[in-house]
């Protein structure tokens, strides 16, 4: 047992300023951090400087966005798992199986669109359940549950499509394609878009459904965390998760539950993943979980869980997204795109600490001032 | 104490030796099949089973292997792309003294040392596909990675007479067959000083990035007339990007691969969407021949290079048909 | 004694922000001797035996070895100088075996660099057998004993070729035979002139083993007494001798005939791992305006009757027959304490109280929402409200209602746990160090606060070391020793001396009412 140290205070007011600047910070605080949004509106305003009409226009923001929109709700689902100080590594194959599942549904079975979204989001639902299971009951941490998971599910993924891509256009032998097939180009195959006689903001005439379905997760699950029980339950198990269950949340069940949430979403977005490349890959959303973190984490949320909003999360998506658009309309060479968003990451994760600028300005002091004999700061044990 | 463990120790290990002997003993060089003909073991190291052409690979093997009688194939392993892998795979065959050895190296450096193993230890051995530092072996057998481009851009001269702009979907960049289409693609179109490549960009053999760097691409603007995606699926990426602006009829897509199954190359020249592509032809059958020639003492040919088959609208459904078959082993 | 003195502190002061430690504490030891340091919690000892081990670079004072001055400003200095400690918490690593955690750090290495384990096993066996210990050397030391690993820690200090040894609380662990065989080992090493140093809360084992006992008391130091010759009564005296100060407000208790709740009996299994003592047969009642007491030692279980009562703990591990509110009560599960009316403001604040990233709000609703929720969706005015009116009570100074937690003062933070707590409206508030590190006006007010609640009905249940805030408090002091109850005082009867004796007292309670 030790005694806290605390200098004797009384009446003093706490550390906290209450000027407008940290009101507007506090509030913006709940849809992302500042640095965030500025980040975003740099990125665009560079596609605008170099590239004009060709990058700010309604096809290319419907490309964009639309192209990625499966990273993007995968991101979503991971925010959530990351808020709880976990991580799962295996949404990149579970989207693949959501895909492929989605395919094999349509091609083989014959089933309409609208029977193939629930099941895959169950299938989903169901991979994020066991890595719930793992991590809450069997007591392993997330990230081995989840990188054991990434490997089980991609091979069941390609067992069950024995490693051939299944494609989701059947023609007819009139050359037309089935009635299914046709509906299912609505979730996501290019050009096709929903709704097409209204006109939406920033889109145009009509709505790709991969950019609304996006949009709809971000407003669901931003609202899911800011206004539910649940969202405080996994602040607070993410935050300290000991004080969680001392105020008797059920630690596991939120941890089981944010799991499979993940999943849910990973099942949500098979379909689309499915329909934009007309065809289900053994191998598709490889790799995509790191773009999933990367996201989360520009997005302004800890690793270390407590921190973080759906929001943010997207500002982080766009990022990601408008970084890869801009970057390919002016042609930057490969090799220089993979380095560039390797640095806007960590750059985008230093620039989010809170203590960001005053260690800045603590630096430079350091420098110019020389050290003084430091006391020592250590606490006193009790005996 | 002490003297009773050593005692146990002794006897354990010299039961696992035991074991260990008895089971390195048991593939077969000396088993024989119904007719009471000696049977011949085949050891197969796939590089990538993922791929889907290697999938196609494998089961073709299978197939036409089991024609003949007298050879057994073992279980083909799969080294997932890593060398390391694929060295300590092949080790596994050498030392069970597999009849012959069939490698697709994943590269041609790590996998140097262990093919020369098997040459040391006269195991004949047979090359698919991707090379090897070594003279050893008793066959190579491979497609032309550098044919396939430059009839890839032999079809692009045909396709625009009067020249035109071209953007290629490349590979991953350090892979030697994306090298050697490159390279053969170039070299075709150099016919036509009035083709140019406008744009090209790696799209790592994967539709979807393709989908995207196409819908940039003609967010650019430039006129775009050919499209050549070094396989099928960058191909036809570009291919629904085009569509999804409804500009698919206005270019040409070629591609690389194909695969009959119903979401490859040679369907999608069926139904229009590629004005060609060109099958790579997996080897198998003529990998199985090879191993029944070493076999039974008969001579093979040092270096077989197969054709690359070109799909044609014309000859598409046929082709279909002839390579379907032959895959559903 | 006429051996030479080994080890001399004089004056040694020491002092933390906000708090002086040590106030020119000053200890004397000779080769040969077996010094006891006595003292209550937090008088110091501790921070003068990690002076001695060189864990503060700064402090005033002056350490001799021998009659010659030493600097001892850092570990590896201290080991330089031939002193060696051994900590409470052992500090051996659990999968290497005996052999390595004795030359941790010190590893014998032959010509080539490679470690030679060879030399290490046959100088391993040597110090354990000094030690009592026929251990195979390979062993790992999970597998040993909790006393194994205890003399183990010692054969690790005398391969250090030690002068002056410091042994902190070495028998908490030990059974009597086992504490017998440490002995036999001390003895041993002050026939070869060892000085040392043995800090205890044991008295009966003092007696045993103990040449002189320094006293300390609130960083100062008390006296030196040789260890034949003094009482018992004296040395408990000499720890507590502070006069009492009566600030604490404590109304004359209204205790109703209610029986909130009700402990029959409560056992728990200790996990030496998580520093969790055990519980024996626990038991005590505790009515609706009551505030009951619980003191003891550190290590005594205080924490753990109160986590037990909570449900904190899993199921296989707590037997307990409890009435609560005339019902029988379970421990399940912390929810299901809220539910059924406990609440728990938990030792440390920030550890297990606090999400210190988030909001005043945030954190005062925690326990509530429930009640704060429908549908699943908070009621967000509901719970704005509630807060802002339980902040106001508690006064939380803190600008609004959605200050982050972390910049609070201790005090207020303190406060927002007990908001947290008092939401959920509990007809039993149970507070372990409701008011540890927190300044003297929060103090009172919390204070106040316990007399409040107690006036409204419910049944308080406190654990605190500062004996004077108990006495001063409570209406009924429990006093726990090495999980049992030793000892209940009504207001009128309690007095730090026979707490303290109560706390001490190994073999059962002696004064039960």
């Amino acid at each position: 047992m030790s005694t806290e140290v605390q200098t004797p205070e009384q009446d003093s007011p706490p550390a906290e300023e209450l000027d407008a600047t940290s009101r507007f910070r506090r509030s913006l605080s709940l849809l992302g951090s500042l640095q965030g949004y500025i980040g975003l509106v740099l990125i665009i305003m560079i596609g605008i400087i170099t590239k004009g009409q060709t990058f700010w226009n309604q096809e290319n923001l419907t490309n964009a966005i639309g192209g990625y929109a499966a990273p993007g709700i995968l991101a979503v689902g991971e925010t959530l798992v990351i808020l709880t100080a976990g991580i799962d590594l295996s949404v990149g194959s579970m989207l693949g199986l959501g895909s492929m599942v989605s395919a094999m549904l349509l091609v083989r079975h014959g089933m309409s669109p609208i029977e193939i979204l629930p099941i895959s989001m169950a299938v989903g639902a169901l991979c994020g359940f066991c890595n719930g299971i793992g991590t809450a009951w069997l007591r392993i941490q997330s990230f081995v549950v989840t990188l054991a998971m990434l490997n089980v599910i991609r091979g069941v993924d390609r067992q069950l499509s024995d490693n051939v891509s299944v494609g989701t256009q059947i023609v007819q032998s009139n050359g037309s394609l089935t009635a299914n097939s046709k509906a299912f180009q609505a979730y996501g195959t290019p050009g096709h878009k929903l709704f097409s006689g209204v006109n939406f903001p920033i889109f145009g005439k009509g709505i790709y459904y991969p950019v609304l379905a996006l949009i709809v997760v971000v407003i669901v699950f931003q609202l899911l965390l800011s206004k539910s029980k649940l969202g405080r339950h996994i602040y607070a198990v993410g935050g300290n998760p000991t004080a969680a269950r001392l105020s008797g949340i059920n630690v596991m069940a939120v941890t089981i539950t944010v799991f499979t949430l993940c999943g849910l979403l990973a099942g949500f977005a098979g379909p689309i993943d499915a329909a934009y490349n007309a065809s289900a890959d053994p191998l598709a959303g490889t790799s995509y979980e790191l773009d999933a973190i990367a996201a989360v984490v520009i997005g302004g949320a800890s690793l270390s869980g407590g921190r973080g909003t759906v929001v943010g999360t997207f500002v982080g998506v766009l990022i990601l997204t408008f970084l890869d658009n801009v970057l390919g309309l002016n042609s930057v060479s490969d090799n220089a795109q993979l380095i560039i968003k390797g640095l806007i990451v960590i750059a985008a994760v230093v620039i989010q600490r809170p203590d960001f600028f005053r260690s800045i300005v603590s630096a430079l002091r350091r420098i110019s001032i020389p050290t003084r004999a430091r006391q020592s700061t250590s606490t006193p044990e009790e005996s | 104490m002490k003297p009773h463990r050593v005692l146990v120790a002794g006897t354990i290990t010299a039961v696992a030796l035991l074991a260990a002997a008895c089971a390195s003993t048991a593939p077969s060089k000396k088993s024989t099949n119904d007719n009471g003909d000696k049977v011949f073991t085949i050891g197969y190291s796939q590089s990538n089973n993922a791929e889907p052409y290697r999938a196609q690979l494998n089961k073709q093997l299978q197939f036409f292997v089991k024609k003949y009688k007298n050879l057994k194939l073992l279980s083909i392993t799969d080294a997932h792309q890593s060398s390391a892998t694929q060295v300590s795979q092949v080790q596994n065959f050498i030392q069970q003294n597999v009849d012959v050895l069939i490698v697709s190296p994943n590269e041609p450096d790590p996998l140097t040392a262990p093919v020369e193993a098997a040459c040391a230890k006269k195991i004949p051995v047979i090359i698919l596909d991707r090379s090897v530092n070594t003279d050893c072996y008793s066959s190579f057998i491979g497609g032309d990675n550098v044919a396939a481009g430059k009839k890839a851009g032999e079809l692009a001269v045909q396709a625009l007479p009067d020249g035109g702009n071209v953007v290629e979907l490349q590979g991953i960049l350090s892979d030697q067959p994306q090298i050697d289409r490159d390279k053969g693609f170039r070299e075709a179109i150099a016919a036509n000083p009035k083709i140019k490549i406008i744009q090209h960009r790696e799209a790592k053999w994967l539709k979807p990035n393709a989908t995207t760097i196409m819908q940039q691409w003609l967010q650019q603007g430039q006129k775009i007339d050919l499209v050549y995606g070094e396989n099928d699926p960058m191909a036809l990426g570009a291919y629904l990007a085009a569509a999804a602006v409804h500009k698919e009829k206005e270019i040409k897509f070629i591609g690389t691969d194909g695969l009959a199954i119903p979401d490859g190359g040679i369907r999608a020249v069926q139904q229009g969407q590629l004005a060609g592509t060109f099958v790579y032809p997996t080897c198998a059958q003529e990998a199985a021949d090879t191993a029944e020639a070493l076999v039974t003492g008969k001579q093979v040919e040092h270096k077989q290079t197969l054709d690359i088959t070109p799909v044609t609208p014309q000859n598409a459904a046929e082709l279909y048909t002839k390579y379907s078959s032959e895959a559903s082993g | 004694m006429s051996r030479p003195i080994a080890l001399q502190m004089r004056d040694i002061s020491k002092s933390f922000p906000g708090v002086q430690a040590l106030d020119g504490v000053s200890l004397v030891v000779h080769e040969g001797e077996v010094a006891a340091v006595l003292g209550e919690n937090g008088a110091g000892k501790s921070t003068l035996m990690n002076v001695l081990a060189g864990v503060f670079p700064q402090y005033d004072g002056q350490i001799e070895l021998r009659g010659e001055p030493v600097t001892i400003h850092s570990p590896k200095q201290a080991a330089a100088q031939g002193v060696g400690m051994i900590h409470q918490e052992l500090n051996l690593v659990p999968d290497m075996s005996v052999a390595d955690n004795i030359f941790l750090g010190q590893e014998s290495r032959n010509r080539r660099g490679a470690i030679d384990r060879k030399s290490m096993h046959r100088r391993a066996r040597e110090l354990l057998a000094r030690v009592g210990l026929p251990l195979d050397p390979r062993r790992l030391v999970r597998q040993c004993r909790i006393a194994e690993q205890q003399l183990i820690e010692v054969a690790k200090a005398l391969s250090l070729d030690v002068r002056v040894l410091v042994m902190d609380e070495p028998t908490s662990a030990l059974a009597d035979a086992e504490v017998q065989r440490l002995f036999t080992v001390i003895r041993d090493l002050t026939r070869h002139g060892v000085a040392v140093v043995y800090i205890s809360h044991r008295l009966e084992e003092l007696e045993q083993i103990a040449d002189s006992v320094t006293v300390l008391r609130d960083g100062r130091y008390i006296g030196r007494r040789d260890m034949t010759g003094t009482t018992r009564d004296e040395l408990i005296s000499m720890m507590v001798g502070r006069p009492l100060r009566e600030l604490f407000p404590r109304t004359d208790s209204g205790a109703t005939p209610q029986e909130r709740i009700i402990v029959q009996e409560l056992d728990l299994v200790g996990d030496r791992r998580a520093g969790r003592s055990a519980l024996h047969g626990v038991h005590f009642t505790a009515h609706g305006g009551e505030i009951v007491g619980i003191a003891g030692l550190m290590g005594s279980g205080r924490s753990e009757v109160l986590q037990s009562i909570y449900g904190g703990y899993a199921h296989r591990d707590v037997h307990a027959r409890i009435l609560l509110n005339g019902k029988v009560y379970r421990p399940r599960s912390p929810h299901y304490a809220i539910t059924r009316g406990l609440a728990l403001v938990a030792e440390d604040r920030k550890g297990q109280s606090l999400v210190l990233d988030n909001t005043i709000a945030f954190n005062a609703s925690l326990a509530a929402l429930p009640e704060l929720t429908r549908f699943g969706i908070v009621r967000r005015r509901l719970l704005r409200a509630a807060v802002r009116e339980s902040t106001a009570e508690l006064r939380v100074k803190a600008p609004t209602i959605d200050t982050t937690v972390r910049n609070l003062s201790g005090g207020n933070q303190q406060k927002v746990v007990l908001a947290k707590c008092l939401m959920t409206t509990p007809s039993v508030v149970l507070l372990d160090e409701p008011t540890r590190g927190i300044d003297v006006g929060a103090k009172a007010e919390v204070h106040e606060l316990m007399n409040q609640l107690a006036a409204n009905g419910s049944a308080l249940i406190v654990v605190s070391s500062e004996l004077p805030e108990l006495l001063a408090m409570c209406d009924r002091i429990l006093v726990l020793c090495e999980g049992r109850v030793t000892g209940e005082f009504s207001r009128a009867d309690a007095t730090q001396e026979r707490i303290l004796d109560a706390a001490m007292a190994r073999n059962g309670g002696a004064e039960t009412e």
